[in-house]
Formats: C-alpha cells, structure tokens, sequence
C-alpha cells in the first residue's frame, strides 16, 4: 500500500520500532504498537492527500494572466 | 524596474507553488489569485528587499500569507462566523480544483482554525522546514511543530479515516462532511 511511505515530516518516526524499544514512560514500545501503527498510518494518508489535493494545482504551473503581469511589470518604466 | 532574470526566474518558478499555497489557504480559485497577483505586485514593487541568495519561496510565501492573514482579520470583523463562511465559499465555488476528489478533504482542512491550517500547508504539502515555516508564520519552531500536530489529530478526527481500517467507513460522518450535512 503506498500510503505506508515514511513522510518527512512524520515526528514518529524518531521513536523507532526496535523491539526492546521503552517509550518516555519506560513501557515497552510494543504495548502501543498497534496504537503508533495506526496513528502512523492515519498520518501518511492525511499526507497523502494533502500533497495530492496541492500538487494539482502546482500541476497547472504559471497561468498565461500571471506570466503576463511579471512581463508587464518587469517592463514597466519607472521614470 | 528591471528584475534580473535570475531573480524574474525564480519569482515565476515559486508561482506554482505559491498558488497552491492560496488556494489551500483561501479555499477558494478567485480569491486565491487575487492574492497572487497583490503578492507578486509587492514583491516586485520591493524586490530591493530581497536578498539574493537567500530563499525566494520562502520570502514570496511571507508576502501572501500576511496578505491572507489581514484580510481574514479584516473580514472577521465584517462577519461573526468566519470560519463558517470559508466553509461555504469552498461550496459555492464550482471552479474549484480538484472538487471531487477533495471536497471531503477539504471542507475538514476548512474547519481548522488558521494558525494550525497555514502550519499544516506549509510543511506537509509546501515542504518547507519547521524552521522556515516559523519564520513565514513569524512565530516559534515549537509552535509550528504543535500547530501541524494539533492540525494532523483534528484532521484525522474530522475524516474519521481511524474508524475506516477499524470499522469500515462511518457514513453518517463522512455523508455529513461530503455533503456539509444541509440539503
């Protein structure tokens, strides 16, 4: 499933998942395993689809209007 | 004025971006570009204050989201519910990029309060470090950092996507937020 990809921005991912691995409490990190697991992936899919839904618009690059306004005012005299 | 080129190309290399930034924003396609264009004239009104070398997205994304962030301000003080109002622009706007696919994503990113919806852009989409998203939003590194986490729990709350592996869709929810719940 590619929503499993690690995301930059994941802060989880500094813990790890080493099986002798303590969390800040000194509870063994398996106990919440399932709980990490979950949260981790809810996150990769809000990632996801945020990336997607902004990347489409990046997609559509620079509309004709707004190269046409940085010509315009590029040429502008200011004299 | 005349840019240097280098300096023109990298403007107009950042405006991909830099739309996707307000459109994300603003929700909404017309209003996004008016803030392009209003960044880009400030910008090359005051490109003097530009930095070579230094990072351009980074400076231009300063310029539109203080832009947004006053004209929220403004706007708040017209209408009591502003938030509620974002929601209903993203409706009532057919030209809306990606409507289908998003709308449900979206109209929860819509829900968030501004601090948290601008941190979440800025790094989880934009790409911009913790570092560089602070000094666009002009505050802390720690606050961007509890910002997007806040964003990312509230989110994963509004799309319900936890009970979705669990449970299956829950489709009250999730009719609730596709349709906004009126008919």
């Amino acid at each position: 499933m590619t929503s499993r990809k690690t995301v930059s921005t994941e802060p989880a991912a500094a813990n790890g998942e080493a099986p002798d691995a303590r969390d800040a409490m000194g509870r063994p990190i398996a106990s919440r395993k399932t709980e990490v697991r979950l949260g981790r992936e809810v996150q990769a899919r809000i990632g996801q689809q945020l990336r997607a839904m902004y990347d489409e618009v990046v997609k559509e690059g620079v509309p004709p209007h707004i190269a046409e306004l940085v010509r315009r005012l590029n040429e502008q005299d200011d004299g | 004025m005349k840019l240097d080129p280098a300096i023109r190309d990298q403007v107009l290399a950042t405006v991909p971006s830099l739309r996707a930034f307000a459109i994300s924003l603003s929700g909404n396609a017309d209003r996004a570009d008016d803030l392009v264009q209003e960044t880009l004239l400030r910008a090359l009104a005051h490109i003097d204050s530009f930095e070579p070398g230094t990072n351009m997205p980074a400076w231009l994304f300063t310029i539109l989201r203080n832009l947004f962030r006053s004209e929220y301000r403004k706007r708040r003080r017209e209408v009591e519910d502003a938030e509620g109002r974002y929601a209903e622009m993203l409706k009532s706007n057919p030209e809306q990029p990606g409507r289908v696919e998003f709308a449900e994503f979206r109209a929860a990113l819509a829900k968030l309060p501004p601090d948290q919806r601008e941190a979440l852009i800025l790094v989880g989409a934009s790409g911009f470090s913790y570092e560089d998203a602070a000094s666009i939003c002009g505050c802390a590194v720690g606050t961007i950092k509890s910002r997007v986490n806040r964003a990312r729990t509230r989110l994963a709350d509004l799309l319900s996507i936890d009970s979705v592996d669990d449970f299956g869709p829950d489709r009250a929810t999730r009719a609730v937020l596709a349709g906004g719940g009126r008919s």
